[in-house]
């Protein structure tokens, strides 16, 4: 997997490329913990990723209990084709706030922060 | 039919020869996309979960993974020396609906099952073989007739 980060508005937004799988799940862990410290607002964009396996639903998790204990904030955005599959088949897409865009998914993230 | 084979040693830097392995198949079968997707997810749960839990001394083991691929369908072949356990047996995960009571055990081995049109396991002497086989269901997924 390959990880580009920027940030709009206050929000960091990762946007994953390639594969999620146990080899490379650590390094998006990696990422997203670094980017989801105290207050953290995150998109995690994953239209440009290939699949998914278990490991990168358990940084998956981990980031999103993460962001709800520290006061931070996890969207997901691109959730689409296979991800989506996935994210389906495992009973994950109820569990993190997915957006439908990624202007959505700042919006999601920025929240009361810029009001 | 298309067959590519590696063995590989039980640690979890050695799954990116058995992605390696996909990849080439699915260049030389023309295999499409979502297809490759189910088979690299597939392998990955298989043989991380392999690895970490079926050896339980400090030796290094080997395990083989055979790819076979005709128009119709791609088999994968696991075997292992491992303490036997039947991936078709393993409890469906938990599906809590809240972050905080989530646990994420069981996804992978849910996913195999749910990606896969076939898992088969036999256990002999001190041999265990998992066979998972995925259709190709349609044109689109089906790789050239005579291609190999």
């Amino acid at each position: 997997v390959e990880i580009v980060e920027g940030s709009t508005d206050q929000v960091t937004i990762l946007q994953a490329r390639g594969r999620v799988d146990s080899t490379t799940a650590p390094r998006l862990g990696e990422r997203l913990q670094a980017a989801l410290g105290p207050g953290g607002r995150v998109v995690l964009d994953l239209r440009d990723v290939e699949y998914m396996s278990s490991a990168g639903f358990r940084v998956l998790l981990l980031a999103g209990k993460q962001a709800d204990t520290a006061g931070g904030r996890l969207v997901l955005a691109g959730v689409v084709g296979k991800v989506h599959q996935l994210f389906d088949l495992g009973g994950f897409l109820d569990l993190f706030v997915v957006a439908s865009s990624r202007d959505e998914a700042v919006t999601l993230a920025r929240g009361d922060a810029a009001r | 039919v298309t067959a590519l084979e590696v063995t590989i040693a039980n640690r979890l830097d050695e799954l990116p020869r058995v992605v390696a392995l996909v990849d080439e198949l699915a260049r030389s079968c023309r295999l499409a996309a979502p297809v490759v997707a189910d088979l690299q997810v597939a392998l990955d749960e298989v043989l991380a979960n392999l690895i970490r839990h079926a050896y339980h001394d400090d030796r290094v083991h080997q395990i083989r993974v055979r790819l076979t691929a005709d128009a119709r369908r791609v088999q994968v072949e696991v075997e292992d020396d491992g303490q036997p356990f039947d991936p078709r047996t393993a409890p469906a995960p938990d599906r809590g609906s809240s972050l905080a009571a989530r646990r994420p055990g069981g996804v992978g081995l849910h996913f195999v099952r749910a990606l896969m049109s076939d898992v088969q396991y036999t256990s002999a002497g001190s041999r265990n073989r998992l066979v998972l086989t995925r259709n190709l269901t349609d044109q689109r997924e089906a790789a050239p007739r005579g291609d190999r």
